[in-house]
């Protein structure tokens, strides 16, 4: 923590003068080897708490049976990933996962712009999603199963019913949260109703339905290893919960170090793609030199 | 022509709360350039947005070349004194000039040519692909100025355009507007705080008092076209100058 503070300030202090002054080969240079030295830090603080796992299981400080070494952990982490039923169980779980917030995002947008054009609609419609928003999804889960039996649309119809929430409200608020002199402007000058939808409220709503997709992603994952870990529909979850049942516990951690890692992959990605899209908001904007 | 009748404005559901315009009537014709001096607060702003359309007025009417306005007018160009936000974001400058001549039938390679044109006439040439809020303010409050000249409209709206811009770049857009009032034929309602600027501007100054009515009223007589160093040392531009700062200060003006 302090480590990473220090490393900032000085990067602060060091960098912008000398950018100014020196020819542009030695800034690049500088600017890369404080990015290796960042990431050098990230990956030593990662190594450390792996290090002590590893003593503290050869010690015998934390019992072998249920903490096996970290490196047998890895190594049937490698045989796995080497291997193509692991990739087929992944493919499973993100096969629900994309059809379930596809499906909530078609649904959830065009009836957020509807709610949040339309302050009557929304009125309308305020009790009835604050009563569905924080019904708890594993509560849902036995109805799930009764409606659509244990495989992928028992997983799509959760993750539809969960993240249509989150998605709705920030399309809502994005909708409804246009800058006032803006929306002036595109009246001032004329701009019909479809051009301002299209142009101003979209825009601006924008980085809101991000936002709300980002969020929403993160749910749709754990509602589907939650689905197939609790009722056996197969996918990462399943596999987790039968290496368990075989005391294969290298295989269960290695299991759920890649869940954990796919959801890391997920979020980059729309981070990523929001970074693209959304250059031109607050949030994302990156200080230029030119 | 620009008929404004008895016009009141109230915010607010109240309609015995205090106005921010009350019975406000002056007459613009057809390619005058008016200024309308106020003091902070006495609801310049508010007129403004009456006159074009997009706050309703509580009572009376506002008639453009015999038309009640009741929305915003198809040719009118509206500057807003609140410059930084009125720029969008997510298009870069160029865009942000260009995207209102779309929709008032200019075809794109027109459009292109009359953004250059307008850039080129701020000092902004060159900036058209950067983003607004890459810029300074005052290079963002010449953004907001060169979308409603590259518009070309018959009636322009300005709310203290040149607030935010140094002393040196001030008098050239002082300068420029003239320029393009002159050559394109616009009819100019520009609200300022500043008296030399509306002197040196205007046909015709309309001192507000509050709540926003009309409590002078001085007829500029200076020879166009202007200088800005000798407009400024005629008598004539001394003596308004006089005669405004005493109106704005609510004493009776003394000949
Ligand atoms: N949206 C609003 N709701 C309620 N009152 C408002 C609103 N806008 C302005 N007012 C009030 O109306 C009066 C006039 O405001 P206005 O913005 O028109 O003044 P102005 O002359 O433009 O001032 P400035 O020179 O500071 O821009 C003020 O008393 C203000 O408080
Ligand atoms: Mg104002």
């Amino acid at each position: 923590m302090s480590l990473d503070g220090a490393a900032t300030i000085d990067a602060r202090r060091g960098t912008p003068a000398a950018g100014a002054r020196l020819p542009p080969g030695r800034a690049g240079r500088l600017l890369a080897s404080r990015r290796v030295r960042d990431l050098g830090l990230k990956v030593s603080g990662v190594l450390t708490v792996l290090l002590a796992l590893e003593l503290c299981s050869r010690v015998g400080l934390l019992s072998r049976d249920w903490f096996p070494p970290v490196t047998d952990t890895y190594a049937e982490l490698f045989r796995l990933g080497m291997g193509r039923p692991l990739w087929v169980e992944i493919g499973r779980t993100l096969n629900g996962w994309a059809i379930g917030l596809a499906l909530a995002t078609l649904l959830a947008v065009p009836f957020g712009i509807l709610l949040g054009s339309s302050p009557a609609a929304y009125r309308m419609s305020r009790v009835v999603i604050e009563f569905c928003r924080p019904v708890p999804s594993v509560a849902l889960i036995p109805l799930a199963v009764l409606v659509y039996g244990v495989g992928l649309e028992m997983k799509v119809f959760l993750i539809v019913f969960v993240t249509f929430w989150p998605i709705l409200l920030q399309v809502v608020y994005g909708v409804t949260d246009v800058d006032p002199v803006v929306r002036d402007t595109a009246r001032a000058y004329g701009l019909p109703a479809h051009a301002r939808f299209f142009r101003i409220t979209l825009p601006s709503a924008a980085p809101y339905i991000a936002t709300g997709l980002r969020i929403a992603a993160a749910i749709a994952l754990v509602l589907a290893v939650t689905a197939e870990l609790v009722v056996g529909a197969p996918g990462l979850g399943q596999s987790i919960v039968v290496a368990q049942s075989n005391a294969q516990l290298p295989r269960m951690y290695a299991l759920i170090i890649v869940t954990g890692l796919v959801g890391w992959v997920l979020n980059m990605a729309f981070q990523a793609v929001e970074r693209r899209l959304l250059r031109w908001h607050p949030s994302q904007r990156q200080e230029e030199s030119r | 022509m620009l008929e404004v009748s008895n016009l009141r404005k109230v915010y607010g559901p109240d309609p015995h709360a205090a106005p921010a315009v009350d019975g406000l009537s002056f007459a613009v014709a057809d390619q005058e350039f008016v200024c309308i001096l106020g003091s902070s607060g006495c609801g310049k702003t508010t007129m403004l947005r009456c006159l074009s359309g997009l706050t309703p007025a509580t009572s009376g009417s506002v008639v453009l070349r015999g038309k009640p306005v009741n929305g915003p007018p198809e040719d009118m160009a509206f500057v807003f004194q609140d410059y930084s936000r009125s720029l969008l974001p997510w298009m870069t400058v160029r865009r942000n000039i260009a995207f209102p001549l779309r929709y008032k039938g200019v075809d794109r390679r027109r459009a292109a040519e009359l953004t250059d044109e307008a850039l080129d006439a701020v000092g902004l040439a060159g900036r058209g692909d950067r983003y607004p809020w890459q810029l300074s303010g005052g290079m963002q409050q010449r953004v907001a100025i060169a979308r409603a000249l590259a518009y070309r409209p018959g009636i322009l709206l300005m709310d203290e355009p040149f607030a935010s811009v140094d002393a040196q770049t001030r008098s050239g857009l002082e300068d420029l507007l003239l320029n393009v009032w002159q050559r394109y034929g616009i009819t100019v309602l520009f609200v300022t705080h500043d008296i030399d600027e509306a002197v040196y501007l205007a046909d015709r100054v309309l001192v507000l008092r509050p709540p926003a009515n009309v409590g002078h009223e001085a007829v500029v007589g200076l020879p166009r076209p202007r200088n800005q160093v000798a407009t400024k040392q005629e008598p004539e531009f001394g003596r308004l100058r006089g005669e405004l700062y005493a109106a704005l200060d609510g004493r009776p003006v003394v000949a």
